[in-house]
This record gives C-alpha cells, structure tokens and sequence, in this order.
C-alpha cells in the first residue's frame, strides 16, 4: 500500500483518537443528583390536545405523563402516583412475559402429538392423537382441583410477580430437628384461601401448563395398546397428586428446596425449568406404565430378540421436533417468572443454553447412530434434539453455554445407549422412547446442575433461601451435587413407586390393555370407533428385524 | 415380587434421606445418596421388571 493510499486512513484514525481524547478531556463531572420533587412532578409537560388530535406518527406523544393513574384528581400527581406506577409497569412486564411463555410451552402439546403419533403406525393415529389431545383436558381438570393446592399452595409468594400473598400454607413435619414441607394447602379451585388473585391466577397457568407437559410424556410410552380408559384415570391421578407432590418439594417450598437452609448443601436442590419435576416424573411414569402394560405384540421374538416397529410419519415426527423446540423457548426462559428485576435480564443467556444444548444433543444422537449404524437416523436425530432440551432444562438458568454444550452433547448420545438399554436389555417397549428422553435425560439434567452450575447467575442474590449463586462441582460446591442426587433419590423411590402402584391399581380396577384383537386390529376403530386416515388402505407389514 | 421391588425402591430413598440426619459432612452424605440410588434402581431394573419379564406376552 502506497503512502497516498494510507492517508485517507491515517487521517481517520487521528481523528477518532482526537475525538476520542477531547470526549475524555473534555467530560463534565456529574452533577450531584437533586432529590425529585412533588412540584418536578406537577411540572412535567403533557402533549396539548390540539397537537394529539392531529396524530401520533413517530410515537413520541403516546405514553406519557398523562397516562399515569391518579389518585387523587384534586390534588394531581403526586410522587406515590408515579411509584406505583413503575411497580406495576414492572409487574405487567412480568406478568405479560410469564403467559406468554407459557402460552408457548402449552402449544408443545401439538408437538407431542404429532411426533407420538408420527412414530406410532398409522392403523393407531386417532387413538394416540386423542390421548394426546385429552390429556390437556384431563390434567388441566385435575390440576385446577386439586394438583394446584398441593404444588403451590405454600410457596409463599413468587416476589416477580408481585407477591400471590395468598399461597402460604404449606403442611410440614419435622425431621432431623427440620421442617420438612410436604405439599401445600392453598388453592384448591382457585378459589379456596384467597387465592382468587391476579398474580396466583398468572402462576397457575404456567405451572398448569408444564404439568400437562409430564402427563403427554407417558402416552408416548404406552402407545398402540394402551386402553383409552385406563389412560384417563392414570393421567387424572399424575395431574392431581403425583407430579404436584414432587413439584411441591422442589418448587412450592418444600423439603427438597430447602435442603440448603436444613443441611447446608449448596442452594438445596435446583431444578430450574424441570428436567426433575416435568420430565423426570413424565419419564419415571412412563417407565411405570410401560412395564405394567408390556410390550407390543410382536415387539418381541420368544426369544426375547427386538424387532424395530417403524413408525408411519417421519414427516411429522421431525416437525413435531422443530414445534417443541420452538416451545422449549417458553419452558425455560419463561422459568424466570419475569423479564424485570431479580436477576430476570439472563433470558437471554438461559435461550441461548436452550438452543445450544438441543444443537449438541441432535448432533450427538446424529453422529452416534452414523458411526454404530451406518445411517444418520432421523428418528433418533429427532430424540436426540429433545434429550439435549430435556437435559438443559434444568441447568439452563445457572450455566455458560460451554458447560450447555456439553451437558446437550453428552444427552444426545446418553439417548441413544438409553434406547438401547431400555429396548434389549429391560425389554420394556417404549415405542417414542419416551423413557430415555425425558426420563434418563431428565436425571443427567437434574445431575447436570450439579457439575456444571459456574455460580455466575443472580437471581436477586439468593435461590431457594440461601446467599449467593448456585454452583457446582466443577466450580467448587460438592454439596450442591448431593442436593441434586437426593433429588434424583426422590424421583426414583418415591415418584416411580407412587406412579407404579397407581398404575397397578388402575390395571386391576379398569384394566389397562386392550385385547390382543383390537391390538391387531389398530386401535382406532375398537376404542376410538373411527380411523385416523378412513381414505388409507392400511395393509399388514411385517416388522423388520433389528 | 412385585412388593418386593416397590419396598426396594423405596427403600433406597429412605436411605437417601437418612444420609441427611446421620452424617453432616458432604462426602459421606454422598456415599449414602450413591447408595441409596443404586438400591433403587435394583428395585426398579432387577426386581419389578424382571417379575414382569417372567410373564411377559413375547414368552406365550
């Protein structure tokens, strides 16, 4: 480069620099704030009704001073008017964000259908979108009885959404000279102790909806044979007391919370988004179900050999994916129950560790299965982008996005040798592979918290009671990895024992298999009395050995 | 069988909840958390299901 050339650069460059050093010499110190006055107040200017009347273009005259409510008309505006106003501007933020994410997470529901109904045969469609599309009715029923009470009812206010005062009643016991919470009191009908309020009636839908979220996971595992009653009753009764209980511990300030204020461990046990409380128990259920019910016909040789059941829309399988990982933008970031204050400003970090840890998770399933198999599986691709989701729902809020790549990575092969194990080895038909998604992916999530948490969050300087951040292993708190562990004890030997009796219960009342004629026949007619595609010719295929 | 495998499974919770109140260091709390989690997946894994795999539909 010529020197000629250079110059115009050099020119630019001095510039900037002088530019740069003027601003700095030339900066005004800040002038001591002045306390703001009830005058300051009156005094603000206001668009004149002549220049409103012609218009708002730009946007600069909507919203204004004259749109804060006044209490008192005779005297104007005062400072309080204008306090409350910022609080409850701070609120609505809240309050708009928390629906809107969970509006979100509602419409994975659609998700859930189609990727179970894509990966069950087509002579099954109608019978496994219904259940599908019944257990939003069903659990929702269930939850706004009973589940509600027993979640959130002694929560004691949720401070990002203005408090919901009435739910404070939770029902302990002591042990080890500790309260130990074991479900709540307030709630029942949204009505029953006070709880007939805007801010509990925000808090209801969201966790409505991650409720229904863990109910779909079990029809995936229980498809294609599964009796449409049993599946009622069995749903009704995860809505209502099954997931509440441990939703309860973990997030409606019970024992399981609390092991950081009672014994020490970390933050006590930390489920951010739900990998534990929604997908664990969905999963644990699902493995319950699966195991009462018992595999397909012809699922298994009698010598035990596994034959693959293609499903019958790969189309709609992987759609369905894209749909709950667009929702999954709802579940987690939405978890922070607000987008102003308390540390509300990481949506943004807790997004990104969403997408991120689905990428791995794809790619950790897609490359497994290349290189055992021969063939980059879409079904399992499609797995694979849910484990990382799964996995990274809980941790999501307290990791960077190295550690979210790792956890979604490690959830993407984690599926594939889950599948594996569950299909050869338990011989436990699952045919969405319901179970190692959400079930194993869930615990390594919930355990995930535990190793990769770097501390670095701050959600109004305390979670769950205790000072500071949640931290892992990797960043220096072992005992944060034993709350999670206990967390996991809790899923296993109380979640999976409670779901496995109901279920046995629900089997020797109602039965929860259908015959082996309608199994053959498909499941539309006989239970749905019609078929999901009356135009198809549906012919027997025989299953493809593995 | 069955009873058995639930008793086990939860059995392994309890034990996991019991490391709260006999230890308070952090290393033994979590030997008995491991311990207590690897009863109950023998409840789960090695009792209950392999009752079902006994008279399982596929060895009719």
């Amino acid at each position: 480069m010529t020197a000629v050339k250079r110059l115009p650069l050099i020119i630019a460059a001095a510039l900037w620099a002088a530019s740069l050093g003027m601003a700095q010499a030339t900066a005004p110190a800040a002038p001591p704030a002045a306390p703001i006055t009830a005058n300051d107040v009156k005094n603000v200017e206001t668009p004149k009704p002549e220049v409103r009347v012609k218009g708002d273009p730009d946007g600069s005259l909507t919203g204004t001073v004259s749109d804060i409510a006044v209490s008192d008309s005779k005297k104007g505006l005062s400072i309080g008017d204008a306090l409350n106003q910022i609080g409850q501007n701070k609120i609505a933020i809240n309050f708009v964000w928390t629906l809107i994410t969970g509006f979100l997470v509602m419409f994975m529901q659609a998700g859930f259908a189609i990727v179970e109904t894509g990966l069950c045969r087509a002579k099954n469609a109608n019978h496994t979108m219904m259940m599908n599309f019944m257990v939003y009715g069903v659990g929702m029923l269930a939850y706004w009885l009973i589940g509600f009470a027993i979640q959130m009812g002694g929560v004691g206010g949720v401070a990002n959404l203005g408090g919901a005062a009435p739910l404070n009643t939770e029902w302990t016991f002591n042990l080890f000279g500790k309260p130990f919470g074991l479900f709540g009191q307030h709630g029942l009908f949204l009505t029953q102790g006070g709880t007939y309020d805007v801010a509990v009636m925000v808090v209801f839908l969201f966790q409505m909806v991650f409720m229904d979220t863990a109910l779909t996971i079990v029809t995936g595992s229980a498809a294609e044979r599964w009796k449409y009653t049993a599946f009622l009753v069995s749903s009704f009764v995860l809505g209502a007391f099954t997931y509440p209980l441990f939703a309860n511990w973990a997030w409606g300030g019970g024992w399981l919370a609390n092991l950081g204020t009672n014994f020490g461990l970390g933050k006590g046990y930390c489920d951010f988004a739900g990998s534990g409380v929604v997908h664990s128990v969905g999963g644990l259920t699902a493995l319950a179900v699966a195991i009462i019910v018992g595999p397909r016909i012809g699922k298994y040789t009698r010598q035990g050999k596994s034959n693959a059941i293609i499903g019958h829309d790969i189309v709609i399988v992987l759609t369905g994916c894209f749909i709950l990982a667009f929702g999954w933008f709802g579940f987690n970031p939405g978890s922070t129950l607000g987008a102003s204050g308390n540390g509300s400003l990481r949506i943004g970090s807790i997004a990104v560790n969403t997408m991120l840890a689905g990428m791995t998770g794809g790619f950790g399933a897609m490359f497994y299965m290349w290189l055992r198999y021969g063939k980059p599986d879409a079904s399992m691709s499609g797995n694979g982008l849910l484990a990382g989701l799964v996995a990274i729902t809980a941790p999501s809020g307290f990791v960077n996005t190295v550690g979210a790549c790792i956890i979604g990575l490690i959830a993407g092969v984690l599926v594939c040798l889950s599948v594996e194990f569950v299909d050869r080895v338990m011989k436990v038909d699952d045919p969405v592979g319901a179970i190692s998604v959400h079930g194993a992916n869930g615990l390594w999530g919930v355990i995930s918290v535990g190793l990769f948490a770097d501390g670095r969050s701050n959600y109004g300087g305390s979670w769950n009671g205790v000072n500071g951040s949640v931290t892992g292993l990797f960043y220096g708190d072992a005992g944060q990895l034993v709350a999670q562990l206990i967390g996991v004890g809790a899923l296993l030997g109380v979640v999976f024992t409670i779901s496995f009796v109901v279920n046995l219960a629900v089997d020797a009342v109602v039965g929860q298999r259908v015959s082996a004629k309608v199994e053959l026949e498909g499941l539309d007619l006989p239970e749905m009395g019609q078929l999901g595609y009356p135009e198809f010719e549906l012919k027997a295929r025989p299953v493809v050995a593995q | 069988m069955v009873l058995a495998g639930i008793l086990i499974t939860a059995l392994g919770f309890i034990i996991s909840v019991l490391s709260l109140g006999m230890t308070s260091s952090v290393g033994g709390r979590m030997v008995m958390v491991l311990i207590g989690l690897a009863v109950s997946l023998t409840g789960i894994m090695g009792v209950i299901n392999r009752a079902y795999l006994k008279n399982a539909i596929w060895r009719k």
